[in-house]
């Protein structure tokens, strides 16, 4: 009788695609043998909905540098989830203009708030130093931010209280693509916060009290 | 005394629980709304069209019978419907919200304000729903139950009032209430009265005197004979409706021979069982935004084995659910019923 089957557990959604016909989005995450992976799935019937969700898988493989397994399904090379990495991974190629070229993020931006250039270094393992350029007037308060922001965005870790510009993924692999696209958010965070809690907040009824 | 299992079809087993005679297992409720943006997608109506085109609501209604494996279908996904019909100010919203009423632009200031139109039946967001009645009485019969929805006239006082000036009335002047009140019921028994000739088996009748604002005491003066009068004047089962923590109202509410009330999940299982008896069924109470829309498979199961233990007749969400619900936690609720059954039949 019903038309949906177990497809995993949905771990992130967007309501409405503003790309193709405000059509919903999900990211379900998936157990099978090869370890975690990640579907990207519609239920929408609608003609070329399916070339929508490939436009986001293959976005996603760009974006944060994730594979494709046989069955279609998307992976980190490392096998490990780095679910909240792939929640923003999700989220970010859904945002991806399907007219554009989608293109792996530099590991350099510029901060607005400090207006200084960020850079993001691999060191081997997992691990990333994080690189403010000009004077040292305010610079380690920025290092602090990013660093904190790729922890709160991509579940990284503080690499030691010794290398506190430091940060690393726990499957001690590196993943470049990830860390250029975290880095993207990773200033404002509170800014990623907000918008999450506001997209998450629609939809919710409230009873007739507590309307305007 | 339990029939067996699975003997019943799901609007006997309905019918049943609302009547506290005996089921084969407990039903899967919603007397409100379990719509959501993916379901929308499945069933390819999607609000706010679903909200106004009959075929578009009975088509995503249907899922929740369909595709969550619900024991009801329930088409009248919002609480705004007749408001509209009354004239108030509707923001429809998009596929992801819900419409409210702008109580901000009221249509009432008293109560000669209050007129009931006579297209009440006949306007848009009304006919709506009868005719999604009519079509999901079609498609399915005897199978399922199909329930409706009409809004008892103390919401109907905060849609055209407005929630402030209307509740200070109500400390203010309680007999101009009681008039406001009495003249927006003819709004609940007509569109009532209209739904169970189009079809429906039962119907939900939301009265948001809410635990938040108003007091059991309040509920006594104002509400508690009405509702009884409706029992008489709307002859199907009703399923009231009221948010918040309402264990201080419970008493009267099972005193007005309603068939069952829709509870919250601020009122816990046992207690509220332990205040209604065998007077007046519950339904509910999964918790919304921190179970169903915020938390996974087997949070749903321990609250839907929470009211099962107390003996809740018809178990379902507390309210209407957040538009972004996942699926899996709403299929999860009557997984969860066949096998605390299951469990029990295997404990004997």
């Amino acid at each position: 009788m019903g038309q949906i089957v177990d497809i995993g557990r949905r771990i992130e959604l967007v309501p409405m695609d503003s790309y193709f016909h405000d059509i919903t989005i999900a990211l379900y995450q998936q157990q099978p043998a090869i370890g975690p992976s990640f579907l990207v799935h519609t239920y929408s019937r609608i003609e070329d909905a399916s070339q929508r969700i490939q436009f986001v898988v293959d976005a996603m493989q760009v974006l944060g540098g994730m594979t494709l397994t046989e069955l279609g399904l998307l992976r980190f090379s490392c096998g490990v989830d780095h679910q909240l990495a792939c929640k923003r991974v999700f989220l970010e190629a859904c945002k991806s203009d399907p007219t554009q070229l989608v293109e792996s993020r530099p590991n350099t931006i510029v901060d607005k708030k400090s207006n200084r250039n960020v850079t993001v270094l691999s060191r081997g393992n997992g691990r990333y130093q994080v690189t403010v350029d000009g004077d040292e007037t305010g610079k380690e308060r920025r290092v602090s931010a990013i660093t904190g922001g790729l922890i709160k965005l991509g579940d990284m870790i503080a690499a030691d209280e010794k290398n506190s510009d430091q940060v690393v993924f726990s499957c001690g692999r590196s993943h470049d693509a990830l860390v250029g696209l975290l880095l993207v958010r990773a200033p404002n965070v509170r800014a990623v916060v907000r918008e999450h809690q506001m997209t998450a907040s629609r939809g919710v009824l409230s009873s007739p009290s507590q309307q305007e | 005394m339990k029939t067996k299992i699975n003997s019943m079809t799901s609007r006997q087993r309905v019918l049943a629980a609302l009547s506290r005679e005996p089921v084969d297992r407990t039903p899967v409720c919603n007397p409100t709304s379990v719509a959501t943006v993916e379901l929308m997608d499945l069933a390819d109506a999607s609000f706010p069209e679903a909200n106004r085109q009959p075929e578009l609501m009975a088509r995503l209604a249907a899922t929740g019978y369909t595709e969550l494996e619900f024991d009801t279908i329930m088409p009248v996904f919002t609480i705004i419907q007749e408001s509209s019909a009354l004239g108030c100010k509707i923001q429809w919203e998009q596929k992801d919200n819900w419409p409210t009423v702008k109580m901000r632009e009221p249509i009432y200031e008293d109560v000669d304000d209050i007129n009931i139109p006579s297209d009440l039946l006949t306007h848009q967001d009304t006919k709506c729903v009868l005719d999604a009645i009519k079509i999901l009485k079609k498609e399915y019969g005897d199978e399922v139950a199909v329930i409706g929805k009409t809004m008892g006239p103390w919401s109907l006082g905060y849609h055209g009032f407005g929630v402030e000036s209307f509740l200070l009335m109500s400390l203010d002047d309680p007999d101009k209430t009681m008039q406001c009140l009495d003249k927006l019921k003819k709004v609940t028994i007509d569109f009532g009265v209209a739904q169970i000739e189009a079809g429906a088996d039962a119907l939900t009748l939301p009265d948001h005197a809410t635990g938040d604002l108003v007091s059991g005491d309040y509920y006594r003066r104002y509400l508690r004979d009405l509702h009884t009068e409706f029992v008489d004047r709307i002859p199907i089962p009703l399923i009231l409706h009221i948010c918040g923590r309402t264990v201080d109202r419970m008493e009267y509410i099972a005193q007005t021979g309603m068939s069952a009330f829709h509870y919250d999940s601020k009122n816990h299982p046992q207690e509220s069982i332990d205040i209604t008896q065998d007077r007046i069924s519950l339904v509910g109470n999964i918790n919304n935004p921190e179970t169903l829309f915020a938390r996974g498979p087997e949070e749903v199961r321990q609250e839907v084995y929470k009211n099962l233990d107390a003996g809740v007749q018809l178990v379902g969400p507390e309210c209407a659910i957040p538009l972004q619900t996942a699926v899996e936690n709403l299929m999860e609720i009557p997984k969860a019923v066949r096998d605390w059954h299951k469990e029990r039949v295997a404990q004997n």
